[in-house]
Parts: structure tokens; C-alpha cells; sequence
């Protein structure tokens, strides 16, 4: 082992006494160079050491610095960096700082221990600030909040149920059965971000008949991340950036970094959010008339006595109900709740030159647009950065977050329980209120009375989570032309996540078949990660440097999932013990994965940069558990207008780079093996060969990224452009492929083909106007992707939803990996492709006076399909609200279902929507000691949408994302998404903010 | 500083130490095949039989529910799912789905069964002597080789010409697709009679569910076994051997017309359900009998009482239905595999296309009178009595996965009734589009 022997030699260096020099004091004031106004928090720092101090609120600060020639690096995010040499015996004085539109001294996190100044980047990293993130108009968790920001990614709302679930994909398809979601790292430490399901579908049953993938809607973990510690989010998009954080990366990184505590005087701040959510869009219902209510039971002309008597028995109940005024929207019933949104912050920060601290409480609550349901969750954050000595730096970051949601019950089902399924079909004309005693209806139109259902049930997750991690940065050694440091880095993700599914046996499905069911989930999860890191730096002379890394990282994870579904309730109780029956499934995962690496990075004139590295990695999920895959990089950046003979004085930054990485995706635990599942009769214990056929020799999968591209920053960055070229290739794509039936498997894993995604990404941010009173900046950014599969190793199958009839993902050589295909006529033809043909968005920020800053965010989703089969129910249900209209001289509800064409329930998703919009006002403040700043605001996220899409929002999934597969039951696949049946409907929300610093 | 030096070696020698697993992580949650098959302990083998005794009864309800609707004995009614009410009845212009659960759960869930009957066949030929002597072994695989014919059997009347594949070995390249159903059916018949051979002599030590009530012992199987051959010669006109496999069985003219082998159910833990059963004069999820059912009876058969008057009617896509299907009382009543009553009905088929017809008579008037019929008068011909044998096996075999396949072999599935003007009475089941990946 690598990392012990490194380990022994660090602390050596540790314990090495310092040398002590000879001082001198400088002192003076930073300001802004346009503005002239005071800059608080800046960092000025002796180049090459850990030795600085930071300015205080009126901007002075003061330093003692080693007798001799030094160089003080002046650095405020958002400011360009200034370099000054301090000569023996000399004050520098006051420094003047200048914005950096262009961000080109921004530094970006590139590896896991080096970083990169963005003017000299070779790939785009994309930087989220919290402002961006959360400071127009929060959304109601961390994944939503990225939504239209990140070029290259497709980010889609699996549901509007509360407690979220999002699915981001970054440039396209990286995997189908593999993971392909991003890798979230907060603050170095790996955060889970799995969906476990609650085990609905023994309710449901809704991966009994047309597809065994897990339907149950389960949230994602990353939602318990509080959106209002993010200091800033930085997203590595692909192999060629991400290579250094190895497999789990294929997909990308999203790199959270919380806030930290700055020296000076402690700061306290509190923020509250007062707003509501209400629903989106509402379908609508269909008017029912008498004649139409007869309908119901059959055709005007059918012979049958028997439906005659049934058609008058309808025409009857429409009549009474009418005349009773008791026609009702049941849609509106069900989902047209405002639900009140209430969110507290509160942090303090602050320390001294050797200790800063950043602790933050946070409250969010909101009622969901559904009766019953809501979201609440509870967060604690404690940052520590301790220097103990100008060598050696800790960090430590602890959160602990409880969250509780109540989802309903939606999303698909077999059973006509679900919310949605149970509405389709019913008419407006039943009367489903409960009598004065509390008895709900039994609905004759469906298996279930959706308010009885919805007032009755219990959907319940509760998170409770503890995060916690360190990092130990320590300059082993250092003279005049290199430098040695050494970075430690561990971390622990550790939950309990209970769910419980309660149904009482008086519900209208329960009572006469299993008469209730408790079904209560318990998973615990433990992810930690390790790592270790040398950089060594090595600068011969100004020109010239060359940064070596060399690493090691270990990564291990081990959960337990523990569902036990009890059913026979005793009356009123939901404990698993009042029951007739129980019956109880567990699932285990553990993985442990390893890598190496190294790389050299070299500087030229600061403006050419040249980086090559190799990474080997192993997992106990490959087939061959010893065996090190090795996975390569390099990049190349040229920024011509640094050179020396460049004299067009307009342009500061031209920047041509080029990147290549590969990285590897490693097989889902169990492929590997064929297993032989619980199958019991009769007491009798038995155990039935899985249908899913595991594969010995599954290896990762490889993805190789290209991406090149251009950045231009003129007008001293008041027009900047960035141009992203990218090609990314999957090989050995994993695929559960499935196997013919009378193999006696469904499936087999195997390694069976490539996948290619090509891209380009363009960004264009200007400012129109930055005048003392008027800031206008916008930021319009481009992107599309397109899919391919080069190669197909097995014959092209169906992969993701319901069966050619409705409409199928299918997986073909040479066409898109998106494609839709289903039945026409009896044919099988391309019918759609769920991947947008581009995507746009437009964010703007106006600061007026200073104190007041108007911000909004546009975003526009260009094509792309959806299977929308919530119409297909609802006109199967004869509900749909255009059931009646005309189309080919049938009733369109009619038409629609008849027509033996699939491709008429596949329909374009686009949508045109203003995310967010945010008005906030500094209020001015003068001869206050006690208060520092007050801050107001309104904001609406989501709040308009222009879509000719037909369901509740064109962005839905049924399958959700990264849920994981476990004996069972089949996790989602990375292809599933816009497949609509009866979602949870998204909501729109509307906030007032007010926030108060002391 | 020398005070957090120690700490912080400690800390970090720990945590690297405590890092520092190695070997392989074994699959966690269940038994592999590849450890079971290899050195099987007794459990191991018991387990494997008890795994293909309750994987039987996996989408088996598809299965009945498929056949059923096509054969026009009953509707199934669902609120999401609208395909028993398109393409099963062939609504509209639509056609029965190649890739569609109707077809695939049962066909794949019947493969999975034949999987394991040949898992536990090579753990049987890999066990030790200690863990069971060798006719205790050919009581495994005269138990494997029955059922891996009763379930192609089960695969072959769905898709009938569309054909099957046969199944083979673990490791060993599987067949063509075979389109002769007589082909296929000579297989499933060489499955059974090498089921037949081994199972004679063989000592049982395995235990099975109450399921096979009467039939856990070597010649209780036999018996079992016999039964299904006689069903096989049947669909394969060979008459002779019909009866012939009739006098292996628990054939019995005068006795109870229960007798037989059932699939067990039970909601208890790690059980399945029976969902065949669904309450009466529920919405939603429906099973009403065909109008049919009820309109051709005979006035006084108390078969009729299978169905049971709904309170209200109930409809769906244009159909209609009156009764509620109850021969399954709960989720946990059994469901047939083989009874008396068919036996009793194989006999007198087999009777009269041998010519041996008042011997039939005899078997159907026992029938008859069993249901609350007066004795035969009819013509004494073969195909009157082809008629009446016709008439009870419906009313007898009633969602027992019967009349569709029946009335294909008698090419009479032109008399079935088509409800809405566009419907289609289906031959087969087309071949699933998975059978094409290879």
C-alpha cells in the first residue's frame, strides 16, 4: 500500500521545526477602482507562503512581511488578482482592485489537488456562484437550483412531488444502465445522491405488467443539501476535466464548496422566505353531459339490454348530480392546494488570522400542493479552518441534516390506486366527499376514491444524515524555485433513511383484498472517501513551471436496505406487528474502489499551458476485482494574447484549448453475479434463479472525451465568449440487454457496444452598461447535444417504458441512443427522440443605484419528446379535457386510442420558461452599529411557462433517476426520462425574502 | 506542536490502516448459481425444488387471464391497463403486441422455471452420495424433467405456430426456433416420459407444498406425471396413449372431481398471492365472465355458480359485464394444474375419437350428473358427442386455460363471438420479439 508509506513521510515533514525571519510592516486601504467604495474581505497574501490577512469591513488591512524582496498576491473573487513587490523598507499603501468581468483569474479546481487560474483552463468549467445558485429565486432544492445554468446539461424534474428528484445529465448519454448521474463532491467528500424507494410497488404494482424498472418516485439525496451554505458550485463536465476523480466521474463532477468563516469581526446573518407553491398548469377535465355520461357505458346503439339499462342508470346520476350542483373538478381538488413556504437562515462566521469558523442553521418547510403532503428539512453546518503553524492547515466541515417529506402517491400504478390513475378515470359527476360521518364514498369508476386515498395515506421519508470530513494541507518543503506540498483529504457520508408507506385496510382498494398495507423501509448507508496527494512545484524561472501531482484515493461504500411490507392491518394501527402478514426483503451493496495517479501540468509564459496525466482504477464491482484500468488525459491551452508579440489592446484573452481524458464507469454492484432469489410456497423455503443473468467478465465501461474550443474576452472583458467543441465516446457500454425468453433469463449484463455523443456549447456574456448608478450584465448561453450508437454488439432492442404499442426507447446501430420508437399500424417505426434539439438560456442582472439588482433567468428547451401516456390514461378514462373534441371525424379521445398509433401519444416537450425572477433591494443604512445590512426581496421560480405540451409539465420521468437496482426490483436506466404517467404535478413558487445582517 | 503531531499521526495511521480491506466482495444478498449447482448440500437441493414448485405460479395469472380473454371466457378489466380490452380482443385495429407483458411475463417466467429444473439437475448430478443416494437423485430429476415438460407445454399453447424454442442445458447454445408444434410437442412429451423413467423406482426425500397434497411420493409424482402425458397425447391425437397415460394417472371415472395437483397460494411472508382472486363487485381491477358464459349455459347446470351476479354491471372500452369470476374464494385459494375432472374428460375424448362411444357417454354423463345435468340424450355420433364434450370442458375447465386452446384444435375458433365490429379472435400468441436477440 501506497498511502501508509506516504502517510509515515508527511509526518516527518510535520514535525520538522520553522525557521523564523526578520519582519516589516505594511498597511493601507483596498477600494474598488470604479466605484471607489471600500472592498471588505480581501486576501493578501505573501506569494509562496501561507502567510496573509484579509481586509476588515472599511477595507484597511495590515501585514507583516519578512525583511527582504517579497510579493504580495491581492485576490477578492470577482476582482482581477493583483501582484505587488514590496521593497525592503517600503509601505505598499492603499490598493485599487479592478472587476473581473471576464473571471479570467478565477481560479477553478481542476484535479483533486491543483488548481488552475480560468485564462489558462483548457476545458470549460462552469462556476455557479450563490448568487446564481440561490439568489434570485430559490428553488425548492439544490439539484433544481442548477436547472438552465450548466451549458451541456440536460436537467429534468422527475416529479413535483416534495423532497424533489432531478435527474442531470451532463453532454448526453454517458451510460445506460450504468450510473449516469453526476459525482457530487462537497467539500472533498463524495455525497450520495442514490434514490431508494419506499417499496409503493407492492400498492401499485407498478413494474409488474410493462416494465420492471422501479416506478416508485423516490427523492434523490442531494436534495438535503442546503442550497444557502453553497459558497459557490463549480461543474467538471466530462472525462477530459474530470479524469483525476476516476470512476465514479464518467459522468461528471459537481464540485460544491460550503462557505467559509473569514477572519475579522464575527458576522451574523439571518435570512428568512416567506412564499407558496402552487401548481403549475392544471390538464383540465373533460364537461360531461348526460348523453356523454351515458356514453360511459357503452355505445347508443349497442343491442345489449344490458347496457342500455347501465347508459340510463349513468344519465340518471349525471341528472341528479346536476341538478344538485354536485359536479366537481377533481383535479382541481386534488392538486390545486397553495402550499405556504417558510425558510430561516441563519449563519455566523468570522475568527481570527489562525482560526476562521462558518457555522449556519437552517429551517425549510413547505406544504406540498397536495393535501398531506410537504417537505421539512432541518440542517447544521459547522466549517473549521485551523493554520497551525505557516506550514501545515486543517480543515474540518460537519453536517447534520434531517429532512421529511410526504409524497403522495403517484407516478404509475397497476392497481388504479395512485392519485392520477384513479383520477383518469373518474368523471365529474361521482360524488367522492366523505358523508358526515367521516365514510368516504366507494368510486364506482375506479379501483380507489383518490380523496379518501390522499386523506388516509402516508407517504413518508425521513432522512437523518451526518457528513462530515477533513483536509490536512501541508508545505513540505520550499526555496526560492520549487515547492512541495502535501494534501489529505478523508470524508464520511453516512444516513439513515426510514421510510413508511401506511394504507389503512378501509381504503376502497384495501378492504377487500390484503386490508391494508404498512410497508416500512430502513437503509443505512456509509460512503467514505480517502485520499492522498504530493504536488510538487517547480518554477526555474518566471516563465516557466511545472506543477507534478501524485495521488492515491480509496473509496468504500456499504448499504443495507431492510423493507418489511405487512398487510392485514389491525384496524387503525400501522405498526408491522398489527398485522396478519409480513413479509420482509433486504438488500445489501458494498463496494470498495481504488486508484493512482499522477500528473504534470506546465506553464509557459503564463500563457501556454501543457498537462498530461494517467490514472489507474480498480473496483470490486468489475468482474476482475484485482485488475487496474488505466485511463489517461492531457490537455493543451494557448492563450494568445498573453504572448509577448500581441498588441491588439482590445482583447485581452484569446484562448485556444484542446482536452482529452478517458475515464472509466464502473459496473452496478451484483452484475457480476447470477443470483438466486428468496421464492418461497407453502412455508417452505426456495430459492429461483434471477431472470437477470450476471456476467463474471464485466469490466467498466471507457469513455474517451475530446473537447477543444475557443475563449475571447475584449473591451476588458465587457464582451467575453466561450466556444466548446466536444466528442464524447463511450465504449464497452454496459447494457442489461435482453436476452431471448427461452433462455430462461430476461436479461444478461454485458459489455455490448459504443455510444458517441457530439456537442457544442457557446456562451456570450456582456455588459451593456456599468455606469456608478446602472449595472446591466446578461449571460446567454447555447448548448446542444447529439447521441449516437456507433455500435451494437447484440441486435437492437426495446429498452425503457411500456412496450412497442405505447412507445419504446430503443437502442439501434448507427441511429440516436435517445430514439423513440413504437408501432404504427403494425409496423415498428421511429416516432421521436427524447433528446432536445437545443437548448438556451438567458440570464440577466441589472443593479441599479447600487442597491437595487433585478435578476431573472430565461430558459428555452427546444424539441426532445415525451411518451405522454397520462393522456393515454385520461382518455382511456374518457376524462381528458379534449375528449370531445373532433379529430378524423372521431372524438379525439377516441381517435387517439383507436388510431393503433403510438406515435400520436409521443409528443414534443418543448417549453420556453422564465426559471427564475428576483427582485432584492439593499436597504441603505446609516448610523447603525448594531445592524450591518438589510436586505429585501421577491422572487418567482417557475412561474411561467409557454409549452403546447399537453400533460402537467413537459419536464417529468416516471422512472426518476439513479434508483438503485436491488434483488427485486430493476433501478432506472439512464434513458427512461419524459416518460408521463399521472406525475406528481411541479409546482410554481412565489417568495418574499428579507434578510438582516449584524 | 509535537501534541497534534501525535494526534494527527494516530489519526491518519488509523484511518489508512482501517482502509486497507482487501479480496473480493462475494454477493451479499442471495445464493449464486454457480456455488449452489457445484457442491449442493441437502437444503441447497431442497431449496432449488421448492424455488421451481413456487416459480410455477409466477405470471401464471397472465397467462390464465391471456388465454382466457383471447378465448373469450371472460373480460379482464383494468383501470391502467387498457391492452386486455384492445389487443387482446383485437379492438380496433389493433394486434397482439410481440413485446408486451401479456406475452413476455408468462413466456419468460415458464423459461425461468425450465432454468432452474436444469440448475437443479446439474446440482443433482454434482451432489455427493451422502447428500442423496442415487435413487433419491432421480426423484429430483424425474421431479425437473416433469415440469420442464408441463411448462413448455404451458409456452407451445400460446404461440402454437409461432413456435418455441426448446430448452437446453446450462452452458450449451440454445436451439432454433422450432414453428411445428408438433415438434415441440414431441419434446415436451420426451421431457415427461424421461420424467417417467427416472421418477419410477426413485425414493422422494424433497418436500413439496400441500399443493400436491397426495401426490409428494415417487408415485404420487408418477401420477402426476401421467396426467400431464395424457393432456399432451390429447393435443397430439394419439388417443391410444392417451388412455394408455390415462391408467398411470389418478384417473379415477368415479371419483372426486377436485383430485389433483394445485398450485398453492398464500399471502404469507415470502408466499405469493393468489391474484386470480379479486373481490366481488370491486372497480378497477375486474374479471367478469364473458356475456357468453352466462347466455349459453344449460338452464340448472350449477356450473354457472363459477360466476356471480355483480351488484351493478360494470364496463369498459365498449364491453360490458354482468358476473364476477369466483371460483377463487381468496388470495389464498389454489389454483389447478391438472384434476380429475379433465382426466375424466381426456378419458371420454379419447373414447369417442377411438369409437368407443358409450364409454364416453358413461364419463360425460358422470360429469353431467355431477353438475346438476340430466343424463346425455343427444345423437350418438362422434360429432355430437365432439359437441358435448366441447360444451363440459367449458363449463368444467372454466379459466382453467382451456377453451382457446380447444377450440384451435378443433378449428373452431370462428364460432367465437367477436363484441365490437373491428375485434379479432387471435390463433396465437406471435413469437416474442426477445426470441430474436441472439
Amino acid at each position: 500500500m501506497l498511502l501508509p508509506k506516504t502517510g509515515l513521510l508527511v509526518l516527518l515533514f510535520l514535525c520538522s521545526t520553522l525557521a523564523l525571519f526578520a519582519q516589516q510592516n505594511i498597511s493601507g486601504k483596498i477600494k474598488d477602482a470604479v466605484s471607489g467604495k471600500p472592498i471588505p474581505g480581501v486576501t493578501v497574501r505573501i506569494q509562496g507562503t501561507n502567510r496573509g490577512t484579509i481586509s476588515d469591513a472599511t477595507g484597511a488591512y495590515s501585514l507583516s512581511v519578512p525583511s527582504g524582496n517579497a510579493t504580495l498576491l491581492v485576490t477578492f473573487t470577482g476582482y482581477k488578482t493583483q501582484t505587488i513587490k514590496v521593497s525592503p523598507g517600503t509601505n505598499v499603501g492603499d490598493i485599487t482592485m479592478e472587476e473581473d468581468f471576464a473571471k479570467l483569474d478565477e481560479i477553478v479546481v481542476t484535479g483533486l489537488a491543483t488548481s488552475v487560474k480560468r485564462s489558462n483552463l483548457a476545458n470549460t468549467v462552469v462556476t455557479i456562484n450563490a448568487n446564481q445558485l440561490a439568489g434570485t429565486a430559490p428553488a425548492q432544492t439544490f439539484d433544481a437550483a442548477l436547472s438552465g445554468k450548466v451549458p451541456g446539461a440536460l436537467i429534468t424534474a422527475n416529479s413535483g412531488a416534495p423532497g424533489g428528484g432531478i435527474s442531470v445529465k451532463m453532454r448526453g448519454i454517458t451510460s445506460v444502465f450504468g450510473n449516469s448521474q453526476p459525482l457530487y463532491v462537497v467539500d472533498g467528500i463524495f455525497f450520495n445522491n442514490s434514490s431508494i424507494p419506499a417499496g409503493l410497488n407492492d400498492v401499485t404494482g407498478a413494474a409488474t405488467a410493462g416494465n420492471p424498472n422501479n416506478q416508485d418516485n423516490p427523492s434523490s439525496r442531494i436534495a438535503d443539501l442546503n442550497p444557502a451554505d453553497i459558497e459557490n458550485i463549480e461543474i467538471l463536465k466530462g472525462a477530459s476535466a474530470a479524469a483525476l476523480y476516476g470512476a465514479k466521474a464518467a459522468a461528471g463532477v459537481v464540485i460544491v464548496t460550503t462557505k467559509k468563516g473569514r477572519a475579522g469581526k464575527t458576522k451574523v446573518s439571518v435570512n428568512q422566505e416567506t412564499g407558496f407553491a402552487k401548481v403549475r398548469h392544471l390538464m383540465g377535465v373533460r364537461t360531461f353531459d348526460a348523453d356523454k355520461a351515458a356514453d360511459l357505458a357503452g355505445a347508443a346503439d349497442n343491442p345489449d339490454p344490458v347496457v342500455q339499462q347501465r347508459r340510463q342508470a349513468y344519465r340518471d346520476q349525471f341528472n341528479a348530480a346536476a341538478s344538485a350542483g354536485k359536479i366537481y373538478d377533481y383535479e382541481k381538488e386534488m392538486y390545486g392546494e397553495t402550499g405556504l413556504i417558510l425558510n430561516t437562515g441563519l449563519s455566523i462566521s468570522g475568527g481570527n488570522e489562525k482560526t476562521t469558523f462558518y457555522m449556519s442553521g437552517n429551517r425549510r418547510q413547505e406544504h406540498g400542493i397536495v393535501k398531506n403532503t410537504g417537505y421539512f428539512n432541518n440542517s447544521a453546518r459547522l466549517n473549521i479552518d485551523h493554520k497551525l503553524s505557516d506550514r501545515i492547515s486543517l480543515g474540518v466541515t460537519m453536517s447534520y441534516i434531517h429532512s421529511d417529506a410526504d409524497r403522495g402517491l403517484t407516478n404509475n400504478d397497476n392497481n388504479g390506486v395512485s392519485f392520477g390513475v384513479a383520477l383518469s378515470s373518474t368523471p365529474t359527476f361521482v360524488d367522492l366527499f366523505p358523508n358526515a360521518l367521516g365514510e368516504y364514498p366507494r368510486n364506482p369508476f375506479a379501483a380507489s376514491n383518490p380523496l379518501e386515498t390522499r386523506d388516509k395515506m402516508t407517504n413518508n421519508e425521513v432522512t437523518n444524515r451526518f457528513v462530515g470530513g477533513s483536509n490536512l494541507e501541508v508545505r513540505l518543503q520550499q526555496s526560492e524555485h520549487s515547492s512541495t506540498k502535501f494534501i489529505g483529504r478523508g470524508g464520511v457520508d453516512y444516513f439513515n433513511y426510514k421510510t413508511a408507506a401506511l394504507f389503512p385496510r378501509d381504503l376502497q382498494f384495501e378492504e377487500n383484498a390484503l386490508q391494508g398495507h404498512s410497508i416500512q423501509g430502513n437503509t443505512n448507508n456509509t460512503n467514505t472517501n480517502l485520499g492522498g496527494f504530493l504536488t510538487n512545484t517547480f518554477t526555474p524561472n518566471e516563465n516557466i513551471s511545472l506543477t507534478s501531482t501524485l495521488g492515491a484515493t480509496l473509496e468504500t461504500g456499504y448499504m443495507d436496505n431492510i423493507v418489511t411490507a405487512a398487510t392485514n392491518l389491525v384496524s387503525g394501527q400501522s405498526n408491522l406487528d398489527a398485522s396478519a402478514n409480513t413479509t420482509t426483503r433486504q438488500f445489501r451493496q458494498k463496494y470498495r474502489d481504488n486508484g493512482l495517479f499522477l500528473q504534470e501540468d506546465l506553464s509557459l509564459l503564463d500563457a501556454i499551458t501543457l498537462s498530461g496525466g494517467v490514472r489507474f482504477d480498480r473496483s470490486t464491482n468489475n468482474g476482475d476485482y484485482k485488475k487496474y484500468y488505466v485511463f489517461p488525459k492531457g490537455a493543451v491551452s494557448w492563450n494568445i494574447a498573453r504572448m509577448k508579440f500581441w498588441d491588439v489592446k482590445s482583447i485581452q484573452s484569446l484562448k485556444l484549448r484542446a482536452a482529452y481524458g478517458q475515464s472509466g464507469n464502473v459496473p452496478p454492484y451484483g452484475s457480476k453475479f447470477t443470483a438466486m432469489l428468496g421464492s418461497n410456497i407453502g412455508g417452505l423455503p426456495g430459492v429461483l434463479v434471477d431472470n437477470l443473468l450476471g456476467n463474471s467478465d464485466i469490466k467498466p465501461e471507457r469513455q474517451s472525451e475530446f473537447e477543444a474550443g475557443l475563449d475571447l474576452s475584449v473591451l476588458d472583458g465587457r464582451i467575453t465568449l466561450e466556444a466548446t467543441y466536444y466528442n464524447k465516446q463511450i465504449q464497452d457500454v454496459l447494457l442489461r440487454h435482453a436476452l431471448p425468453g427461452s433462455s430462461g433469463y430476461a436479461n444478461e449484463w454485458k459489455n455490448s457496444g459504443d455510444l458517441r455523443n457530439k456537442g457544442i456549447e457557446l456562451g456570450l456574456t456582456v455588459i451593456p452598461i456599468n455606469t456608478k448608478t446602472v449595472k446591466w450584465s446578461s449571460t446567454i448561453n447555447w448548448w446542444r447535444n447529439r447521441s449516437k450508437v456507433t455500435k451494437l454488439l447484440i441486435p437492437p432492442y426495446a429498452i425503457g417504458a411500456f412496450g412497442n404499442s405505447l412507445g419504446t426507447f430503443y437502442l439501434e446501430e448507427g441511429e440516436p441512443a435517445t430514439q423513440i420508437k413504437g408501432t404504427v399500424g403494425s409496423e415498428l417505426k421511429l416516432i421521436g427522440n427524447s433528446e432536445p434539439k437545443f437548448q438556451m438560456s438567458f440570464f440577466d442582472e441589472l443593479t441599479i443605484l447600487k442597491n437595487i439588482s433585478i435578476r431573472f433567468l430565461i430558459h428555452w428547451k427546444k424539441g426532445g419528446d415525451n411518451i405522454n401516456l397520462t393522456q393515454l390514461l385520461t382518455d382511456l378514462g374518457q376524462t381528458s379535457f379534449d375528449y370531445d373534441d373532433i379529430l378524423h371525424g372521431q372524438k379525439a379521445g377516441v381517435y387517439r386510442t383507436g388510431a393503433g398509433d403510438a406515435s400520436i401519444y409521443v409528443q414534443d416537450a418543448s417549453y420556453v420558461r422564465i426559471r427564475e425572477i428576483g427582485v432584492y433591494y439593499n436597504v441603505p443604512l446609516r448610523n447603525t452599529n448594531i445592524i450591518k445590512g438589510i436586505r429585501l426581496g421577491v422572487s418567482a421560480n417557475n412561474f411561467f411557462t409557454w409549452t403546447s405540451y399537453v400533460g402537467y409539465d413537459p419536464e417529468v420521468s416516471n422512472f426518476g433517476s439513479n434508483t438503485i437496482t436491488t434483488s427485486t426490483s430493476r433501478g432506472s436506466n439512464g434513458l427512461s426520462t419524459g416518460v408521463d404517467v399521472t406525475p406528481f404535478p411541479a409546482s410554481k413558487r412565489g417568495s418574499f425574502h428579507i434578510g438582516v445582517d449584524f | 506542536m509535537k501534541n497534534y503531531c501525535s494526534i494527527i499521526t494516530a489519526a491518519v495511521v488509523l484511518f489508512l490502516m482501517g482502509a486497507c480491506q482487501k479480496g473480493p466482495i462475494d454477493s451479499l444478498n442471495t445464493p449464486v448459481v454457480g456455488t449452489i449447482s457445484g457442491n449442493p448440500t441437502r437444503s441447497d437441493l431442497f431449496n432449488l425444488v421448492t424455488g421451481i414448485e413456487s416459480g410455477m405460479r409466477i405470471n401464471y395469472a397472465g397467462y390464465l387471464d391471456g388465454v382466457g380473454v383471447i378465448g373469450r371466457e371472460i373480460y379482464r378489466f383494468s383501470g391502467s391497463e387498457p391492452r386486455y380490452t384492445t389487443d387482446l380482443l383485437g379492438g380496433g385495429t389493433r394486434i397482439l403486441d410481440n413485446n408486451t407483458f401479456y406475452l413476455t411475463n408468462p413466456w419468460g417466467s415458464r423459461y425461468q422455471v425450465m432454468r432452474q429444473c436444469f440448475i437443479l439437475l446439474d446440482a443433482t448430478r454434482n451432489a455427493r452420495t451422502e447428500i442423496a443416494s442415487d435413487v433419491q437423485k432421480k426423484a429430483f430429476s424425474g421431479f425437473a424433467k416433469t415440469v420442464i415438460g408441463y411448462q413448455l407445454l404451458l409456452n407451445i399453447n400460446m404461440t402454437d405456430s409461432s413456435g418455441a424454442r426448446i430448452p437446453v442445458p446450462n452452458g450449451a447454445a440454445p436451439g432454433a426456433v422450432i414453428t411445428d408444434p408438433a415438434i415441440v410437442l414431441d419434446s415436451v412429451l420426451k421431457f415427461l416420459d424421461e420424467g417417467q423413467t427416472d421418477l419410477t423406482g426413485s425414493t422422494v426425500m424433497f418436500p413439496l407444498s400441500d399443493g400436491f397434497a397426495g401426490f409428494k411420493d415417487a408415485a404420487g409424482l408418477l401420477k402426476f406425471n401421467r396426467a400431464l402425458a395424457a393432456r399432451v397425447h390429447i393435443y397430439r391425437k394419439e388417443w391410444a396413449e392417451a388412455l394408455t397415460a390415462l391408467n398411470g394417472s389418478f384417473f379415477d371415472l368415479n371419483g372426486a372431481l377436485n383430485t389433483g395437483v394445485f398450485h398453492f397460494f398464500s399471502t404469507n411472508g415470502g408466499d405469493i398471492a393468489n391474484t386470480m382472486y379479486l373481490a366481488p363487485n370491486t372497480n378497477g381491477e375486474v374479471r367478469v365472465s364473458h356475456p357468453s358464459y352466462a347466455a349459453n349455459i344449460v338452464p340448472g347446470d350449477d356450473r354457472l355458480a363459477k360466476t356471480a351476479l355483480r351488484n351493478s354491471p360494470i364496463s369498459q372500452n365498449g364491453l360490458t359485464g354482468t358476473r364476477d369470476v369466483v371460483i377463487w374464494s381468496s388470495l389464498n385459494a389454489p389454483i389447478s394444474i391438472i384434476r380429475n375432472e379433465e382426466l375424466i374428460l381426456i378419458y371420454a375424448e379419447a373414447k369417442i375419437q377411438s369409437g368407443a362411444l358409450p364409454d364416453a357417454i358413461v364419463a360425460l354423463n358422470r360429469i353431467r350428473s355431477l353438475h346438476n345435468m340430466t343424463p346425455y340424450a343427444g345423437a350418438i355420433t362422434p360429432a355430437a358427442l365432439i359437441t358435448e364434450l366441447l360444451y363440459q370442458r367449458r363449463y368444467s375447465l372454466f379459466m382453467e386455460g382451456h377453451r382457446w386452446v380447444d377450440l384451435r384444435r378443433y378449428n373452431l375458433l370462428g364460432t367465437l363471438p367477436k363484441d365490437r365490429p373491428d375485434d379479432d379472435v387471435w390463433t396465437r400468441y406471435p413469437l416474442p420479439q426477445n426470441e430474436s436477440n441472439l
